[in-house]
């Protein structure tokens, strides 16, 4: 009986020497790996046991004669193997012809469209062609009116040669996004997606499925990555395999293992998730309801009043008969004076006058009932109250003079004198916000500012003054969005899925020739680091040295 | 007042180093007597790292919202993605060449943040209504994650095709670069792949220089396709999470804005370069791919700098006043 020699910081090898190393039948002793293997025990050290003690039966008992009893140190419920189709696999058989059956039509009809659609240089040239004219899109001006066209492009002078505003017009350039060129693109490359996923993808999960065991050293090495171990066991390799996260399936001499397999799952659910997102998108743009109002501080108005319907879809709900009042409408300051923040409160109630629900929206926090979301989006100036004389309040109407970019001026005037007469004169009042007036004097000369909130008086003209409160109107967008359901799970799908396809599906075959181990593998995405993890993974793979070996070491 | 000493002080020391970084990369290339250098210039990245992330988090403090209001914070941001990814990959303990891409793109983008063409945007701003969110931090700082890895990967691409497409690669001949190269790149990969090799008999024999070309293009087109792909994840991610913002602060999740256009066009790029990689053709592949990550390069730009430059549409908060400034001038 030969000794177990243990590296003496192996401390788990020997804890847990329940292990075949069943020295008894080959008198061979287990040395030292370069590089300590405990950490590939420590990891599953009861999975690895256990599995390693259904194996070491059949190893020491009968080693030939059971060489068709199938081994899995892995794994519970394995799938066929692809040696033992005719038994194992018969209900693997059974599920595609069935599928083959029922499919059988639409096969045949659209064999030859989905041929085209697959065909990865289409969908590449598809991809291509809607990014030019999404940039496109962005570089001609959107929306405007024919003239605009006419002398931006005109045809005595055509930009490259060729390009007149007949091309802007007549694809529908002009309005890119929802042009039939781009929208007919986008159902083709949804058509594309669909049969990609159809013919290429999911067969190849079905072959990754297969657990496939290579009996040759010569498949083995034509893999991406080959290399061969002297001296050294499959079940080592196997184990240290397992504690790297492999699933590690062991046939007599021949090993198969795989890590990964979501990585070959993934792009599957990237294509479906975007099928979902489109099928959103467009349930989004034949569905949805969208409104805008501006409302001064304290009045009301009904929600189905506002709202127009974006296509065919577009159905009135109940929720439309509710009536939205605006309690107060105001904004926040920086100290440098610059607005920091809009609020509007709103009280939503039935048309029988009972409050549903209320709220302060601002900017990012919209009010959502069922299924109505009302924006913060916009802000106007309604009317300045004031007092004239201690006579009043007045409601000024306040206009808006100047609207182009982020400043905004609203401006009234109050007559001094006779009104009727033909050149009328009076003191003109000037905001950019809420929160202060500026006001000037008949000859139009600054006369100075007030705040509505100090309640200060000033006199212009012999009239005095006060300013007694600023009724701002806030701007509100409504929508109903059947889409964004649809859609919102698409984008969770979307990011997972991309996120899981990052990782990469390894598979390795191992096969015991004689004392040396010959290990093939590959990998589809991560070729680098799979070549450094298994080099790595080689370099912990015990070494084998018969007894008279280590006695001259 | 303390802040913003404390950002000056930081910025000098992030870009001090990663000019000495620069500065050890060139000596090691040249003069191949490299003891210790590659470690410090590893130190160093490190160093730029702390002092970019301090500079980001001083501007937090003092500002009181997360630093990616304007161009210049992006930038520095940007700066900061690329030494993530440097560390990223550096951790995963792979011998690459990241470093070399890494280090000139955040000596850049750092040189152009701190250069006078944007002094007016140093001084933080205030938030504007609709930016204030937690989809900010989010979506912004995704973004940049993803213009940073996707930079880093078409650079390999763009090092890729000059490579495959310089008819003497001199630099092969030369006898200390040679060397150099030999050592770096390739040692320990040689008997592997002579291994390989005699696995094939019948295929034909390269020879010998094209075959160190052949192992350094084959590095490049693996290295650039992981960071592209992870690059795609995180652009995958940002977006989504613009959109999902844009739908809690304009009402539509989607509306053609220039900037979302073209972060959607980078990401169809982009798609397109992980489609061409499944095709068969291995040589082919890695030269079609190339040219798509290349061309993807040129469309980070445009997306993350010319839509700012032309200041429209709605993601028009970082635009900067180069515009006016040119002109004046």
């Amino acid at each position: 009986m030969s000794s177990l020699l243990l590296n003496p910081h192996k401390a788990l090898f020997t804890a847990s020497s329940s292990f075949p190393l069943r020295s008894d039948v080959n008198a061979q002793i287990l040395v030292a790996s370069r590089r300590a293997a405990t950490r590939i025990v420590d990891c599953r050290p009861r999975a690895s046991r256990d599995s390693f003690e259904a194996e070491a039966l059949p190893e020491t008992n009968a080693k030939k004669k059971n060489a068709n009893r199938k081994i899995i140190l892995f794994g519970s419920s394995p799938p066929p193997l692809s040696e033992e189709r005719s038994g194992a696999a018969g209900n693997g058989r059974g599920k595609p012809g069935r599928e083959a059956s029922s499919w059988g039509f639409f096969q045949k009809s659209l064999k030859r469209a989905l041929a085209v659609l697959s065909n990865l240089p289409l969908a590449i040239a598809e991809m291509f062609t809607i990014a030019a004219l999404m940039a496109l899109g962005t570089v001609i001006d959107q929306g405007e009116a024919p003239d605009y066209y006419f002398q931006k492009y005109p045809e005595e002078n055509p930009m490259f040669g060729f390009f007149t505003w007949r091309w802007v017009l007549n694809l529908g350039f002009d309005h890119m996004f929802t042009s039939p060129v781009f929208l007919g693109l986008l159902i083709l490359l949804a058509c594309s997606l669909m049969a990609c996923t159809y013919t290429t993808q999911i067969p190849l999960v079905k072959v990754a499925r297969r657990w496939s065991f290579k009996h040759s050293a010569e498949a083995i090495r034509r893999q991406d990555f080959a290399d061969s171990l002297p001296k050294a066991s499959v079940k080592d390799l196997g184990i240290i395999l397992m504690g790297a996260g492999y699933e590690v399936f062991l046939k007599g001499p021949s090993l198969y293992a795989f890590k990964g397999m979501a990585g070959r799952f993934a792009p599957i659910g990237v294509h479906i998730s975007m099928l979902l997102i489109m099928v959103g998108g467009t349930l989004s743009a034949a569905g949805s309801f969208h409104g805008s109002v501006t409302v001064p501080q304290g009045l009301n108005f009904v929600v189905g009043d506002t709202m127009n319907p974006n296509g065919f879809l577009s159905f009135p709900t109940q929720s439309f008969n509710t009536e939205v009042h605006v309690n107060r409408f105001y904004m926040d300051y920086y100290d440098s004076g610059e607005v920091s923040q809009f609020y509007s409160d709103l009280s939503l109630f039935s048309l029988d006058g009972k409050e549903l629900t209320r709220k302060t929206i601002r900017v990012n926090d919209p009010l959502r009932f069922r299924g109505i979301t009302i924006y913060q989006t916009d802000w106007g100036f309604s009317a300045l109250q004031i007092t004239k004389n201690g006579e009043g309040p007045f409601n000024l109407a306040m206009a808006p003079l100047q609207m182009n970019g982020e400043k905004k001026l609203f401006g009234t005037f109050l007559p001094t004198g006779d009104a009727d007469s033909p050149n009328v004169k009076g003191i003109s009042m000037l905001a950019r916000d809420l929160q202060s007036i500026v006001l000037y004097d008949q000859e139009g000369k600054f006369a100075g500012v007030r705040r509505p909130s100090s309640k200060l008086p000033i006199d212009i003209d012999g009239t005095r003054i006060v300013i007694e409160d600023a009724i701002g109107s806030t701007g509100l967008d409504l929508k109903t969005d059947p889409g964004v359901p649809i859609v919102y799970a698409g984008f969770g799908a979307l990011m997972l899925t991309t996120c899981i396809s990052y990782f990469s599906h390894s598979q390795i075959w191992a096969l015991q020739d004689g004392t040396t181990v010959v290990i093939g593998g590959k990998t589809n995405r991560a070729k680098l680091e799979f070549r450094d993890e298994v080099n790595g993974l080689l370099d912990e793979v015990p070494e084998l040295v018969t007894i008279d070996q280590n006695l001259n070491g | 007042m303390i802040f913003t000493i404390l950002e000056h002080i930081l910025t000098h020391i992030s870009f001090s180093i990663i000019s000495i970084v620069i500065m050890i990369y060139l000596m090691t290339f040249f003069v191949h007597e490299s003891v210790g250098l590659p470690d410090s210039s590893e130190k160093g990245m490190i160093a730029t790292f702390l002092s970019i992330t301090g500079l980001l988090v001083s501007r937090w403090i003092s500002s009181g919202h997360f630093p990616l209001s304007n161009l210049y914070e992006s930038l520095i941001f940007l700066s900061c993605s690329l030494s993530i990814i440097h560390t990223i990959y550096k951790m995963g303990n792979h011998k690459n060449y990241l470093n070399t891409i890494t280090a000139s793109s955040t000596i850049f983008t750092q040189g152009f943040a701190t250069s006078g063409l944007l002094t007016e945007m140093h001084q933080s701003v205030i938030l504007v209504p609709a930016l204030q969110s937690q989809w900010l931090m989010m979506h912004v700082s995704m973004m940049l994650l993803s213009y940073a890895a996707l930079l880093c990967g078409s650079l390999f691409s763009v090092a890729l095709l000059v490579i495959t497409f310089r008819k003497n690669i001199n630099i092969f001949c030369n006898g200390k670069v040679k060397n150099f190269l030999i050592k770096k790149f390739i040692f320990g990969k040689i008997n592997y792949w002579n291994e390989k090799r005699s696995a094939y008999k019948n295929t034909s024999f390269l020879s010998f220089r094209n075959y160190y070309k052949y192992q350094l293009t084959q590095r490049l087109d693996y290295l650039s396709y992981r960071v592209i792909s992870l690059g795609f994840t995180f652009l995958t991610i940002g977006i989504l999470c613009g959109a999902v913002w844009a739908n809690e602060a304009w009402g539509s999740y989607w509306s053609w804005d220039p900037k979302e256009t073209w972060a959607f066009i980078t990401w169809i790029i982009f798609a397109i370069y992980l489609h061409t990689r499944t095709s068969t053709n291995q040589s082919l592949q890695s030269t079609n791919s190339a040219l798509v990550a290349s061309m993807g390069f040129l469309i980070i730009w445009i997306c993350y700098f010319g839509i700012n430059l032309l200041g429209i549409g709605l993601h028009s908060y970082g635009s900067f006043t180069l515009t006016s400034k040119i002109l004046n001038n």
